[in-house]
């Protein structure tokens, strides 16, 4: 182990009070910030993954993971394929499988590790899986619209939706990703690799959401659509949306995130700032062959 | 062989008739197999069900053997009309799929296929017997009514190129073709049929989205369930009724057709429905002798030509 991954939570929480102490001078304009802050400096993660042990079936994948997310940040989970970085996202989102059995995953301080994705979802946790799975019968407009039915269906149904950041509207999306506007009576199925990536990503912006789970986004894309989607994300954190960014591509992933963790064999072997995994290369050669 | 205009136009007419049926059947068991991922081999026990229950309602029907026949009771039903099995038929379907999908279907979504193929098919078995001991195992005379709202349809009607066609047999293909037409818009033009049409390829996304479509699994059952049962009221309406038309007449038909249009797609459902109609119809003109060969060799050669179906995609499966 390479660096110091024992307390990650030290120099965040000082950062954070750090940042605390500024907005109070600095006339808290910005609430969200503001609240942020405050919930870090109390040690209140946005998500905090605390000692989870997750199996498909027989496989003990993920072995004592723990990691946290603060609200605002873009936080990168690096590691090689098969490290365990999709059953991390599917452990949060409340997927199944994986089966946890041990530990816990907590959201804005609440447990949620045994609630059902779609609670998970409308809690403001979306997650945009790899392989994008957009809904190929549907048009895109018809993909965008599920987040719509998403948030009436919950709404009927008496669930807590959550209000921090309430979703796009398809306007706003479009903004975002003008190319979808141009298709959006096309099939999802008939989209290019790059156009499907937007798609899962425009209806995850348009769900109420507080953090935004990426597996992947690059995967499969050829540059320029790499640069496109890169930007796309830039966007959305500059909203105040927390974003947990998993990726193989460890050099774009880093060019966008504040933070990152390694993980390896289903355990954090880095924690640190992005700035720090770049310099630290035996840990970038060992775990990410970059 | 040549064939004459007439003989063209009965085939399509025949044609639809058929493939409605298998078109009501296959929009069934593509829903529930795709939103809950489910294989249901108890589809074609609903149709039985549908087919029975609307021989009871239609007319007192002898009974001439069975468990009822041989305690006293010599016939069995209400004379309700075809009308009244119109109604009533569905309602029946609808409510046995709101049991089966709580007490049979639910407790098994997340037990591997095998498992279902094993309980649906010996609640098939059990349909299939329990009818055989209670009705009786012989043979019933397909439903025809003379009148319908007062209006004869008894009689053959004139239709151009087909000639003389059973102007009761118009109805049912237009009866059938209504419901489909309902239920295709209910499913392109509704919150509730996006939500299944999405489920149906890829129900974990649904829920990731944050939409609680297990709530929908009853409705969605419930719904196959009643489509099936009205197939089986208008197979019973051109086709005569016994215990093992659940298996040969709807189950294996069912599966051929959403084979032929693509699991996971009620246009394909509907699409493969048709087709496959076409063909039966065409063939049994013809070569009758052939028809079952030519059917599923048309299957085969589908599955290794267009395995994904008319409209079904490629993701279907993953």
């Amino acid at each position: 182990m390479s660096s110091d991954a024992s307390d990650p939570a030290a120099d965040t929480s000082e950062e954070a009070a750090e940042a605390a102490a500024d907005a109070a001078a600095a006339d808290v304009a910005d609430d969200h910030a503001a609240r942020a802050t405050a919930a870090a400096a109390e040690g209140e993660h946005l998500l905090s993954i605390e000692d989870v042990d997750a199996y498909y079936g027989q496989s003990h994948i993920l072995r004592d993971l723990s990691l946290h997310v603060e609200e605002g940040e873009v936080c990168a989970l690096l590691g090689r394929n098969g490290a365990g970085k999709t059953t991390t996202l599917r452990s949060v989102a409340g997927a199944r499988p994986p089966d946890v059995r041990e530990g816990a995953v907590r959201f804005k301080g609440d447990e949620i590790t045994d609630r059902t994705t779609e609670d998970i979802s409308s809690l403001g946790i979306s997650l945009v899986p790899e392989e994008r799975r957009v809904f190929p019968n549907l048009t895109v407009e018809e993909n965008l619209h599920l987040s719509d039915v998403a948030r009436n269906w919950s709404n009927t149904f008496g669930r807590d939706v959550s209000m921090d950041h309430p979703g796009m509207s398809t306007e706003e999306v479009f903004e975002v990703f003008p190319r979808l506007e141009e298709r959006q009576s096309q099939k999802a199925g008939t989209l290019s690799g790059g156009e499907q990536q937007m798609l899962a990503i425009a209806r995850a912006l348009k769900q109420d959401t507080d953090l935004l789970m990426l597996d992947e986004p690059y995967e499969g894309l050829a540059p320029q659509i790499i640069q496109t989607v890169e930007d796309a994300i830039e966007r959305i954190a500059e909203t105040g949306t927390t974003i947990l960014l998993v990726e193989q591509n460890a050099v774009a992933a880093m060019s966008i995130a504040d933070r990152a963790y390694v993980i390896d064999q289903g355990s954090i072997v880095f924690a640190g700032d992005s700035e720090q995994l770049r310099d630290d290369e035996k840990t970038r050669e060992r775990y990410l062959g970059v | 062989m040549l064939l004459l205009q007439s003989e063209i136009a009965s085939i399509l007419l025949n044609g639809l008739q058929q493939g409605a049926i298998y078109a009501l059947l296959g929009i069934g068991l593509t829903i529930i197999l795709g939103t809950m991922e489910f294989l249901n081999l108890a589809h074609g026990a609903l149709y039985l069900v549908g087919a029975y229950t609307g021989l009871i309602v239609f007319q007192e029907t002898a009974l001439s053997n069975g468990l009822l026949y041989s305690s006293g009771i010599t016939t069995l039903g209400f004379e309700g009309g075809f009308l009244a099995a119109l109604i009533v038929v569905p309602i029946v379907g609808f409510g046995i799929g709101l049991l089966m999908e709580r007490f049979v279907a639910e407790p098994f979504y997340d037990r591997p296929e095998t498992d279902q193929l094993l309980v649906t098919f010996g609640l098939a078995l059990i349909v299939e017997e329990t009818v055989k001991n209670v009705i009786g195992g012989n043979t019933f005379q397909s439903i025809a009514p003379s009148t319908i709202l007062g209006v004869n349809v008894s009689q053959p009607i004139s239709l151009p190129l087909v000639g003389l066609f059973p102007s009761w047999r118009l109805f049912i293909i237009a009866i059938a073709f209504l419901v489909i037409g309902l239920t295709y818009l209910a499913i392109e033009r509704t919150d509730f049929g996006l939500v299944v049409q999405a489920g149906t390829h890829d129900s974990e996304m649904v829920r990731i989205l944050g939409i609680p479509i297990n709530r929908s699994y009853s409705l969605v059952f419930a719904l196959g369930a009643a489509l099936a049962a009205f197939a089986g009221l208008i197979g019973a309406s051109i086709q005569t009724v016994s215990p093992q038309i659940g298996t040969q007449q709807a189950l294996v038909p069912a599966f051929l057709t959403i084979v032929v249009g693509g699991a996971g797609s009620v246009r394909g459902a509907i699409a493969g429905g048709l087709v496959l109609g076409l063909i039966i119809s065409a063939m049994t003109q013809t070569y009758s002798q052939w028809a079952q060969i030519v059917l599923y060799l048309f299957v085969a050669l589908m599955l290794v030509f267009k395995p994904e179906g008319l409209f079904g995609s490629a993701e279907v499966g993953e």
